[in-house]
Order: C-alpha cells, then sequence, then structure tokens
C-alpha cells in the first residue's frame, strides 16, 4: 500500500516532528505548524495517535525495569574514595593564598604574631574536638551510601493521560471518585503517574481499576497499570 | 523549598564536593540507568556502566559547558560507554548467544496478542527492535528529548535524528502487523 504521506515532502516532514510534538521537545514556531496540519488532515491526526500509543507503552516499558541496586552508587564513592585528589583549580588558588599568607607573616611584629599563634591554636584545638566527637559518632568512618534499602513501592499505580478537551472540574472529580491522586506528572507528555490504592491492592483488581477508568473516555485518552 | 540545580551541583563536585556528588547521582540513576539496561540488557553490566558515568562526571566536572544540559550529558556519556560494552560484546562473539537469550527472555508479540492485550504486544515488540532502534525511541519517548539534544547524545545530524526514528516507528508497526495488530500504517 502506498503511503500517501511519506510521498508528500510537506505532509512527511509535518509527521517526522509528531514524536516531538507528542513529547513536548517542538520549539514553538514548529508546534504551530503541526497544529495547523493536524486540523485538516484526518491521516496525520491517526499517526499521532500511534505515537501517543507507542509513548504511553514504551513509559510503561521502561518504568518496569526498576532502579539500580546501592551497589551502584557503593562502587562510585569507593572510586571516588581511590581517586587522587582533583581539583586543580582550587589547588591553584591555595597556592597563592600560601604566598601571600607568607608575606604577610614576615611583615607582623613579634608580639602581634604570639597573639595569632595562640588563636590559631585554640582554633585548631576547638576543631580537633568536633571532629572527634563526629569519628566517635559516626562508627565505621569512611562513606556510606544515603540509598535506602531496596525497598518496595507501598502503593499501586497507573499512568494515566487526559483528552486535551477534559476540563479541570472534571478531572478533580474524576480523582475524588477513584480515590486517586497524582504522585508524578504532569511530564511534557501529558501523562502522570496516579496512585490508586496501597500495594495490598492485586494486579487483577488495578487492572480492573484501569478498566473503569478507561471506561470515562469522555475525558481519560490513556491508562494502564504502572509499575 | 529552594531545589540547588543541577548546573550548581556540578559546580560543587568540581571543588571535590562528594555530598553535591550523591545528590546529583540519586537525581539521575533511575533514568541513566534504565536507558543503558535497555541497551546492554543486563543489570550488573548496567549498574556498573552507571558508575562508570558519574566517575567520569567527578573527573571532568571542571569541563561541563552549559551549552547542554546534564541530563543530555550524562546520557551522551552512557550511551558512549553501552554501545562501547556492545561492541566489545560483538568482537568477543558473545552478541549471538546473548540474542537467543533474549529472545526467549522477551514475550513472543503473538502470544501476548492471543491474551488480548495489545499494550503488552507493542511492548515485546519494543524489545525486538535494533538496540540503533531502541535507543532513539526510548530518548524520545521515554526521556523526553528534543531532536538536538538526541543530536547531541547519539552524535548524528539533526536531520539523521528524524529519519532514524520515521524507521524505529516503521518497523515497531511492521513487527505489530505481523504480530497481527494492524494500525493502519505502515
Amino acid at each position: 500500500m502506498t503511503d500517501a504521506i511519506a510521498t508528500d515532502p510537506r505532509r512527511a516532514e509535518i509527521e517526522e516532528m509528531l514524536p516531538f510534538y507528542a513529547n513536548g521537545g517542538l520549539p514553538p514556531g514548529d508546534r504551530a505548524r503541526v497544529e495547523a496540519a493536524l486540523a485538516g488532515d484526518a491521516e496525520l491526526r491517526l499517526r499521532l495517535e500511534i505515537v501517543r500509543e507507542d509513548m504511553a507503552e514504551t513509559i510503561l516499558l521502561n518504568e518496569s525495569l526498576g532502579a539500580p541496586s546501592p551497589r551502584a552508587l557503593d562502587r562510585l564513592m569507593a572510586g571516588i574514595e581511590a581517586e587522587p585528589r582533583q581539583a586543580p583549580l582550587l589547588a591553584r588558588a591555595q597556592t597563592g593564598i600560601v604566598a601571600w599568607f607568607g608575606q604577610w607573616l614576615a611583615a607582623q611584629p613579634p608580639r602581634r604574631l604570639a597573639y595569632a599563634s595562640a588563636a590559631v591554636l585554640a582554633v585548631v584545638a576547638i576543631q580537633g574536638a568536633a571532629l572527634t566527637g563526629l569519628a566517635v559518632r559516626g562508627g565505621s568512618g569512611g562513606f556510606e551510601t544515603a540509598s535506602a534499602p531496596a525497598a518496595r513501592s507501598s502503593e499501586s499505580y497507573v499512568l494515566l493521560s487526559f483528552k486535551p478537551e477534559a476540563r479541570a472540574g472534571d478531572i478533580a472529580a474524576f480523582f475524588r471518585r477513584f480515590e486517586a491522586a497524582v504522585v508524578d506528572g504532569p511530564r511534557a507528555n501529558g501523562f502522570f503517574k496516579v496512585r490508586v490504592g496501597n500495594a495490598a491492592l492485586s494486579a487483577a483488581q488495578v487492572d480492573a481499576i484501569a478498566a473503569r477508568m478507561k471506561a470515562e473516555d469522555g475525558i481519560v485518552s490513556f491508562v494502564a497499570p504502572a509499575p | 523549598m529552594h531545589t540547588e540545580s543541577d548546573e550548581d551541583l556540578v559546580k560543587r563536585i568540581a571543588t571535590g564536593d562528594r555530598l553535591a556528588m550523591k545528590v546529583l547521582f540519586s537525581r539521575h540513576q533511575v533514568r541513566v540507568y534504565r536507558f543503558v539496561l535497555r541497551l546492554v540488557r543486563d543489570e550488573t553490566l548496567a549498574e556498573d556502566v552507571i558508575s562508570d558515568v558519574f566517575m567520569d562526571l567527578w573527573r571532568q566536572a571542571d569541563r561541563f559547558e552549559a551549552r547542554a544540559t546534564v541530563s543530555t550529558w550524562l546520557l551522551a556519556i552512557a550511551r558512549n560507554k553501552a554501545w562501547s560494552l556492545l561492541r566489545k560484546r560483538r568482537d568477543a562473539g558473545l552478541d549471538d548467544d546473548f540474542a537467543e537469550s533474549i529472545e526467549d527472555e522477551a514475550d513472543d508479540p503473538e502470544i501476548v496478542l492471543q491474551k488480548q492485550d495489545k499494550g503488552l504486544a507493542i511492548r515485546a515488540c519494543l524489545g525486538r527492535l535494533s538496540a540503533e532502534h531502541r535507543e532513539v525511541i526510548d530518548l524520545v519517548y521515554y526521556h523526553e528529548t528534543s531532536v538536538e539534544e538526541v543530536a547531541r547524545i547519539v552524535g548524528i545530524p539533526e536531520n539523521t535524528v528524524k529519519t532514524r526514528l520515521f524507521h524505529a516507528r516503521k518497523k515497531l508497526g511492521e513487527a505489530l502487523r505481523a504480530a497481527g495488530v494492524d494500525r493502519g500504517w505502515p
């Protein structure tokens, strides 16, 4: 079958922009051109629907991949600890400060130097006490990752997008009906991650909620259970 | 609450600030990991790659140019490392066995379709695209990157980004049609 869009350079150019239109990545001028073309071209609108469908499934696929274990950060921080000290700019700055400080010291009278030395010793003693306290409280020393143990989510979610014509009042009522709440979004592509209950819900129950949401096709454009 | 920008964190990292490194890592690790995992398809390897990516950032933070976002920069480094791994695996002749193991893992789109789930069928077909096509689809559909950002990350001209994505979408549609899903294109 001949692809009528592919054989028309003007429509083909618009067609290639559809994924970027759908993900919110088009500059305003191109966005307006795409919208004008879509308004009078049913075939292009169908392509946009396909793009949106593939986009939703790509998001679900990626979300199902989970997250790296704390091992990744541990490995990184171990690498950083093993790395020789860097920051050349800082080192250069420090060299300059040391030279300036040496010249300043040489210019000071002995009594002022004695007072300054006593003050420096006091500061060093206070810092020492503070660092010792930290070390005692800190236990093993070295670095520790801030990663939480790989906890499982305690909630159940769906991925959801609304039709462009959906009104704010309808959307708010929709969330109340389903006792649902947005936990992430809207992303540039218009998708929300929505909490629909706690983790005690079975996959079948989440499927059923998603199906009931999908039935609200006056406002819902896409919905599917999300990890 | 004030959230420090990625660019500010990179400036702190350039002075050797480990805490800033942990914050930036926490912010981006999941997305970079998923991008790499979709390419190398091995969790342990993907974790190794992301720690190497952030190690590069640690070493090169003072050379970061604000022409690109930090996220684009990280994905570009991750992409280079992932492809370098894929090339090594191909050179070592491991790719055929590896590809077969992937085939076993992924649901067959036709079987999935018999379960009456079009979404699952699309995901199964997404998993069967070539690495080159998976990469461009993920960058645009999941990472929400612009044409310019994809060009930067993948290292190809902007027009090639558009045509590569077009072909990836077409392949996906063909795979779906072969599995029994006809969406009217291609």
